[in-house]
């Protein structure tokens, strides 16, 4: 009976494991392509077979060499920069209104929790032209503030996850903390923060994301501001009908580029991540 | 059920009782969501008439300085020694004369027209050089923020007039009104909301909110390619646009593609929502089970697919599934082994809407699993063992364990994000824009094509087309779905019910 | 706001002053021939001269002096725009120019960037043919000031194309945007690049496919057009599309031929993005295909000695052979209605097109001449593409006056030419599919 058993496991096991190994490799493939066609030397744009014939880095060279309509490494420190502020500006709202929502308690907070939520929902396109025009009255149009602004002025709306969080720290060490003497900024700061590292971790991980991967919005802000591109709309860019010819290979050395640091950054962060969107996720 | 007989059951049970009385509750939940929105009607309605009662009392009893306030702001703080309050109070009340003076007025003052005086070409000497009229877009968008802003001073109006009032009856009673220092402290502590919130709101109220407004308004306007400024003008329409939408006749074209698109987008949603979450569920059980190796490395090679920016791997996919992709020069070498000559040309993207809705599907399976694998994971490790331990006890076998407790439990946890991964796919924009831009196109649609969801048909009438009007109603109703659908989720969902479960 | 508002009315009343005072200083004569009155030519825009090389007299600058302005153009004729801007510079020597920026703007989405926001868009900007209504419908483009001579140093088409209510609106720069044949010489010979069954049939021996972009309704408008139903204008109401007449059975039995065609030659017959031409060349999976003229350079450089150009083939249909009728556009330069000199900007628009500067787009960029002078010149007469565009751009149906419902049912109808699923032999097919084609086309949605 327990020899069946013990087989039977390790029949299921192997199963699992077969199955695990082919759909990794079905996740993985893309990205496999992708790198090896971003090193690939000969063609324009798709080859009728799948491991290139002559390798080279040229592609890479070009990517940040060349100039004209690309300007690849400029748009690489733009990306970068904005990225940077707005994750800031972003964790700090996020944390500020998702602790407020958490533990303080005043009128309202439940009508302004149900606002905030359904908020997010309104599908932006139209209010695009809205924000830039606001933008050009205050005269910020055309320039990196403007996408650090745009990135993060929405990012109190996404609470929720970061709110389950704090629902979960024990409300005992606040009284506690009252009890000593301290007021809710000192125990924001000095008991939640410090305990909150998951969920800091993966706001900064998310907003830090957002700016790589918008190619809509920052190109109603730039307009034909190539030199503040990011790399997003770049690669958008050397996809479209008029570079596809002349950069689709460059087009692939630079997703590869973009990758690579946002891959690294989630797998150093990965653990953290997980904790954070499960214990905001199981209570949101 | 009452608390001691709750109290009495076993944890399995308790979670079975829970368990089933949140499904039903859901009507309930739906019946009480649209009696709370009739609720709150009546209560703002009601709250304005005791508001104006209450400014009409005030006046009546307030002293000189306080019926001053009534004119200029922060009189009243400034006699009864609240100065700081009062001169802040003043100042928001000169900015505000001075904006409406320099900017505000000339938008406002044409809201109801939005513009009258076109654009015009004149010739000097032969030349032609152009005379600009009014901008009917700039009048709405700064007419929409002037009365945003004048909101905004109205309420520091009355508040202005309470204060004014309190600080009254503080003197009467004999009380001195608390200084600068100790308000500054007040608010890092009793209203430390306030401190918190106050960057976040001002920003969501300018860049979200604002735009909101002027969004929505532009549903009753004919802004379109025709009336497009700065060139032309355009003007209200009243409910035309929605008009539009629910036209339903044969020939009626937006009409029916509305429908058409709505039908899609809610299979679309549930596809991608549910496939997404039974396969990724399957599959974090699989890397979760006791005995799996290498539990990291099979999370790590799913969690690339969320690590690499959404856009690149679409684009990529698209690449790969044209009909001379990636994906077809594999068919191709795949099929030539069993001795097949020739290629294998699937038009995956752009033959057949079947085909195509199909591949969308599956990509957003490759694209979607992974996020639920992640959160599922971490799930699965916080199952409460006792839960385990009393089906252990009770002799359940394995299966009976996994159907009776970690099946349910997952579903109860997940349901609220459940619905906002619906929510989200009712708006997921990429994944459709990106693979295959609405494609195959159909003449039967106005300006859309098969694979086509309301946002994109959303994104394209706004941006290739210019249908602005038309696509802010369409954007108002896809908002009102999602907006009523997470509204009734959240406010029944476990997390908002015993939201100090922990405390 | 509001002091740059006053300030900008006060500077616009001042110059409509100036403007009147100079009119009256001259006023005496009728009509005086613009040479050396200053500023004091008549309410005409007929008497504005413009001598060689598309040059003017500086008095035409009226009082604009310390210039800036913005000119869009695309990537490949940036370098180019830059020196030609120089000599711009240099041949008006009364006139300071602060600034004439050039900045990259492809021609294909000029009118989306300007239609966001137009006072930061360029003063003189290149666009396609295809995105003239979009600019005059939302009052962003300029008229013409020098009517008479663009009219007469023009090609007439292109000169009709951007015409709107009678009026001008922009620059002839070239008469190139539109697509014909380009085949690998080694593959398909010159002789089978005239007809389709040829193209074919070599591409098939040779294992290669013929590409064109059958989905994408600017390539499949040209399954219509062979078929006699071309389009023609607007109805009356200006906004419905109109055909010209056509005799149904032909047509239907054209659309038949395409399709035989199609499915005879499945796996050679390539419905693929015009861009993939170029990329199949260099891999050496396409032996010919209809691709556009934005792609020459890279077809060239793939194919390089092997490189051959011509106008579309024909198709035979019930033993006649029907040349391809294919969509053609045009490019031109335009004016900002919101330029801040618009007489700087409409002076330095009709140099950019004269054909001292169409020449030189036509030697190093290789773009063909809408200009008449250097359309006979011997680089259009030497260049196979060039003439392979001319030939073809006989048998075009110009793209002006496109209804926007024309567009989806045009990709449909190559879509359905081309599907697995349809049966070539099934007539009554194609006779429903045209006349559903018709019906969506002239909806007015």
């Amino acid at each position: 009976m327990i020899k069946s058993y013990k087989l039977r496991r390790n029949i299921a096991n192997a199963i699992i494991y077969v199955i695990l190994a082919i759909m990794g490799i079905i996740w993985v493939s893309p990205f496999a392509y992708l790198l090896m066609h971003s090193f690939r030397a000969e063609g324009l744009i798709t080859v009728n077979y799948l491991i290139p014939h002559e390798w080279t880095f040229q592609n890479y060279i070009d990517l940040f060499t060349v100039k004209g309509s690309l300007n690849f490494p400029r748009w690489l420190l733009n990306t970068f920069v904005v990225a940077l502020f707005s994750c800031v500006i972003c964790t700090i709202s996020v944390l500020a209104v998702s602790y407020t929502f958490s533990r303080l308690r005043f009128k309202a907070r439940k009508k302004l929790m149900n606002v905030g939520m359904i908020l997010g929902m309104f599908p932006g396109f139209m209010t695009m032209i809205a924000i830039y025009y606001l933008l050009k009255a205050m005269g910020l149009d055309r320039n990196l503030v403007a996408l650090v602004i745009c990135y993060s002025s929405g990012a109190g709306l996404g609470f929720q996850i970061s709110k389950g969080f704090f629902d979960t720290i024990p409300r005992a060490l606040d009284e506690a903390a009252t009890i000593d003497g301290a007021n809710k900024n000192q125990i924001f700061w000095k008991i939640i923060l410090p305990m909150s590292a998951p969920i800091i971790v993966y706001t900064v991980l998310t907003s830090f994301i957002g700016p790589w991967c918008d190619f809509i919005l920052a190109r109603i802000i730039m307009g034909d501001r190539r030199d503040l591109y990011t790399v997003a709309i770049g690669l958008f860019d050397m996809k479209s009908e008029e570079f596809i010819n002349t950069y689709y290979k460059q087009f692939l050395a630079g997703s590869v580029i973009v990758a690579i640091p946002i891959t690294t950054l989630f797998m150093i962060m990965q653990k953290y991540y997980v904790e954070g969107v499960t214990a905001g996720g199981v209570k949101g | 059920m009452t608390f001691v007989e709750y109290k009495m059951l076993n944890p399995f049970q308790r979670f079975a009782y829970n368990f089933k009385k949140f499904f039903k509750g859901i009507p309930g939940a739906v019946a009480g969501f649209f009696k709370g929105v009739g609720n709150a009607i009546v209560k703002f309605f009601k709250g304005i008439a005791k508001g104006f009662a209450n400014y009409g009392t005030t006046f009546v009893k307030g002293d000189w300085a306080t019926k001053l306030s009534y004119l200029i702001f922060g009189v009243g703080d400034i006699h009864k020694g609240k100065v700081y309050k009062g001169i802040l109070f003043f100042l928001v009340e000169v900015l505000y004369i001075l904006y409406m003076v320099f900017f505000g007025w000339g938008f406002i003052s044409k809201f109801g027209t939005l513009g009258t005086q076109a654009t015009k070409t004149v010739y000097v000497n032969g030349f032609p050089h152009t005379e600009p009229g009014d901008n009917s877009m700039l009048i709405l968008l700064y007419s929409v923020l002037t009365i945003v802003i004048t909101v905004v001073v109205f309420a520091i109006y009355i508040a202005n007039i309470k204060d004014a009032y309190k600080h009254q009856v503080m003197r009467a009673n004999g009380e001195k009104p608390t200084g600068l220092k100790h308000d500054a402290k007040e608010f890092l502590d009793g209203k430390y909301h306030i401190t918190l919130l106050s960057f976040p709101v001002l920003m969501i109220c300018i860049f979200n909110i604002l735009p909101l407004i002027f969004m929505i308004l532009i549903a009753f306007t004919n802004y379109d390619k025709q009336h497009m400024p700065p060139g032309t003008l355009f003007t209200w329409v009243g409910f035309k646009n929605f008009g539009d939408l629910f036209h339903i006749v044969d020939g009626a074209k937006k009409g029916i593609t509305f429908i058409k698109l709505t039908e899609w987008t809610i299979i679309w949603a549930i596809l991608a929502t549910f496939v997404n979450y039974i396969l990724g569920m399957i599959v974090a059980l699989m890397i979760n089970k006791k005995g799996i190796k290498l539990k990291a490395l099979w999370r790590t090679l799913f969690v690339i697919a969320i690590a690499v920016p959404q856009f690149v791997s679409l684009l990529l996919m698209n690449q790969m599934l044209a009909t001379n992709g990636a994906i077809n020069v594999l068919l191709t070498e795949i099929t030539h082994l069993f001795g097949n000559e020739g290629l294998v040309e699937i038009q995956f993207l752009n033959s057949t809407p079947l085909m195509a809705r199909a591949t969308v599907v599956i990509v957003n399976l490759w694209v979607g699993i992974p996020y639920t694998i992640l959160s599922m994971s971490g799930i699965l490790m916080n199952i409460p063992e006792d839960l385990y331990e009393s089906a252990r006890i009770d002799g359940a076998t394995p299966f009976k364990t996994f159907t009776a407790i970690t099946l349910p439990y997952m579903i109860f946890v997940t349901t609220p994000q459940l619905i906002t991964t619906f929510v989200g796919n009712i708006n997921n924009f990429n994944v459709i824009y990106l693979l295959t831009q609405g494609g195959p196109s159909t003449q039967d649609y106005y300006q859309a094509g098969h694979t086509d969801i309301l946002v994109t048909w959303l994104f394209k009438l706004s941006m290739t087309s210019q249908d602005y009007g038309l696509a802010s109603a369409i954007g108002i109703l896809v908002f009102i779905i999602c907006g009523t659908i997470s509204l009734i989720v959240y406010n029944n969902s476990k997390s908002m019910k015993d939201e100090e479960a922990f405390s | 706001m509001k002091t740059k508002q006053l300030l900008a009315m006060i500077l616009a009343g001042m110059m409509t002053a100036t403007a009147f005072a100079g009119c009256g200083g001259g006023g005496g004569t009728d009509q005086p021939s613009g040479d050396g009155g200053d500023g004091g030519d008549g309410g005409n825009s007929t008497a504005l001269e413009v001598k060689e090389n598309a040059i003017v007299d500086e008095s035409v600058f009226g009082d604009e002096d310390n210039i800036t302005l913005k000119v869009w153009a695309p990537e490949k004729a940036v370098d180019l725009t830059k020196k030609q801007i120089e000599d711009f510079k240099a041949a008006y020597p009364g006139k300071t120019f602060t600034n004439i920026e050039v900045v990259i703007q492809g021609e294909d989405s000029a009118a989306t960037q300007i239609l966001n926001d137009a006072e930061q868009a360029a003063d003189v900007f290149g666009f396609a043919s295809d995105q003239l209504n979009k600019l005059t419908d939302a009052g962003v483009i300029q008229e013409v000031a020098f009517v008479d001579y663009v009219t007469k140093t023009n090609v007439a088409e292109t000169v009709t194309s951007a015409t709107v209510n009678g009026k001008l609106y922009a620059f002839p720069e070239t008469n190139d945007n539109g697509y014909y044949l380009v085949y690998d010489k080694s593959v398909v010979s010159d002789e089978q690049a005239k007809t389709l069954e040829g193209i074919l049939e070599g591409c098939k021996a040779a294992g290669r496919k013929f590409i064109f972009d059958s989905g994408s309704p600017f390539f499949a408008c040209t399954y219509a057009f062979t078929a006699g139903v071309k389009i023609d204008g607007f109805e009356e109401d200006g906004e419905t599309q109109k055909f010209v007449d056509y005799d149904e059975d032909e047509a239907v039995a054209t659309l038949q031929a395409f399709s035989k065609l199609m499915h005879d030659y499945k796996g050679t017959y390539a419905s693929l993005g015009a861009a993939q031409i170029a990329s199949g060349f260099s891999t050496g999976t396409c032996g010919a295909g209809v691709d556009g003229s934005w792609n020459t350079v890279p077809d060239q450089k793939a194919l390089g000695d092997n490189y051959g150009a011509a106008k579309l083939p024909t198709i035979n249909v019930n033993g006649t052979d029907k040349q391809l009728i294919s969509m053609f556009g045009y490019k031109y330069i335009g004016v900002n209605a919101f330029s801040k000199f618009p007489r700087s900007a409409q002076i330095l628009a009709l140099y950019l097109t004269g054909d001292k500067c169409q020449k030189e787009r036509t030697e190093e960029v290789g773009w063909g001449p809408s200009n008449l002078k250097v359309a006979g010149d011997e680089v259009v007469t030497s260049s196979p593409t060039l003439q392979a565009i001319t030939a073809q751009a006989q048998n075009a149906v110009p793209q002006v006056n496109i209804a926007p419902t024309l567009w989806d049912p045009m990709g449909n109808l190559g879509n359905k030419l081309i599907a697995d699923e349809t049966d070539p032999t099934d007539t009554e097919f194609f006779r429903s599919l045209l006349k559903e084609t018709i019906v969506n086309v002239k909806d007015e949605a």
